[in-house]
């Protein structure tokens, strides 16, 4: 590729699209001219020769024909759309033509619509996002874990950060042209990479066994009471679910390598779900006790 | 009967535009600036969703000319109730003056 090409990782935030139109404009001005504009990363053509004045539009188009037909009416190169449903266009800069022959909303209520159309996908969005939040947080209460606790603060963030887009869209006059507008948008994206990445390492890591046992007779000699055993690769916790039946009582162990037990339960008739374990990494057994004719669920993870 | 709602000042120029007649975008743009004396001008943003928010009530349809040298050219026509419309307006923009001159 020649040094005629450049490609800008400048990035802007939705509510500040005006100041995306004013940078692109004073590009144009130093004979960097937009080929491709989008969300994450712009390309530029080196061309002094011309001068272009740029806009952008949001929302979703249902006649492109029309459309582009209608900016091309007055002047208005269509140039692309983004995925998410931004629309560039640019226009020859004439110096002799009044500064509102480069406006594309030429009143109020239009503008509005432009901005509403955003805020609206951002409310709905935002507020989706905050509702996994909140899951997460009740979860908490009675399931606290690394991955789950991640999970919140994600979904935290991000609906917040939405949020308060949709506000500043809904009130432009309020704070438009923020500075700082790079770091938010990549904190909003670091968070959405590093948050769920994070938290689907840590979720495949954990142990996540489920065992029945079931000796179909009294009769039936004791077996070896070590059948299983798992990894624990980073200290958190973790929970179990378990049953047992037992025609005498029996004893269900979770014994580490030191062969220390961390949770026992003697019972001939158990049900409990969620039980907590706070356990340190290591490697660990599970372990019965028992007569013949004993039934045992579990489930930990 | 339904209250009025007041027409926007774009969605008010577009219907007078066309009450003589089709029209493309264009041509109600020029014709809008012409007649206000250069006071309202009719961007194109604003035109693609005011005549699409008009073509949804059903105030303005799309037809495609015939004219020669405008041909397969977009224009813009009036329908009945967009005319109602904008009778409409106009009578009350006519009682708003009248009011004012009461007074």
């Amino acid at each position: 590729m020649s040094s005629n090409y450049k490609t800008s990782f400048k990035a802007y935030t939705a509510w500040n699209y005006e100041r995306e139109i004013e940078d692109l404009n004073k590009a144009s001005e130093k004979s960097w001219q937009l080929v491709k504009g989008g969300c994450f990363h712009s390309r530029f053509v080196k061309n002094p020769d011309v001068h272009y004045r740029y806009q952008l539009d949001f929302g979703r188009i249902e006649d492109m024909g029309r459309y582009i037909e209608t900016f091309r009416e007055q002047g208005w190169e269509y140039i692309n759309s983004t995925f998410n449903g931004w629309h560039y266009f640019r226009k020859l800069y004439d110096p002799s033509q009044p500064e509102e022959s480069y406006e594309i909303f030429t009143d109020r209520e239009s503008l509005h619509e432009m901005n509403n159309r955003w805020a609206r996908l951002a409310l709905i969005l935002g507020i989706i996002l905050a509702a996994f939040a909140v899951f997460y947080a009740v979860r908490s209460f009675t399931h606290l874990t690394i991955p789950s606790l991640i999970r919140f603060f994600m979904f935290l963030i991000e609906s917040a950060l939405l949020l308060r887009g949709w506000f500043i869209m809904r009130n432009p006059e309020s704070s438009r042209n923020r500075r700082g507008d790079g770091a938010i948008f990549a904190i909003f994206l670091s968070v959405i990479i590093l948050g769920a990445g994070i938290s689907i390492i840590l979720e495949g890591q954990r142990p996540h066994m489920w065992t029945t046992q079931q000796a179909s007779s009294i009769d039936q000699p004791i077996i070896d009471n070590r059948w299983n055993d798992f990894d624990v690769k980073y200290a958190d916790n973790y929970y179990l679910d378990l049953k047992l039946e037992a025609p005498a009582p029996m004893t269900f162990e979770i014994v580490n390598d030191a062969g220390e037990a961390v949770f026992t339960q003697t019972a001939t008739a158990f049900d409990e779900k969620n039980i907590r374990l706070k356990l340190p990494r290591g490697h660990y057994q599970f372990s019965i006790s028992c007569t013949t004719g004993y039934y045992v669920y579990c489930d930990l993870d | 009967m339904k209250r009025i709602e007041p027409l926007s000042e774009s969605y008010y120029y577009i219907l007078l535009c066309l009450a003589k007649g089709a029209n493309h975008g264009y041509g109600i743009m020029q014709m809008t600036e012409k007649l206000s004396g250069g006071d309202v001008k009719i961007g194109s943003g604003t035109m693609y969703g005011a005549t699409g928010n008009m073509m949804k009530k059903g105030w303005i349809r799309e037809i495609m000319s015939d004219e020669p040298g405008l041909e397969r050219r977009r224009l813009y026509q009036l329908t009945d109730s967009g005319r109602k419309a904008l009778r409409a307006e106009i009578n009350r923009l006519q009682r708003m003056l009248e009011n004012a001159e009461g007074v």
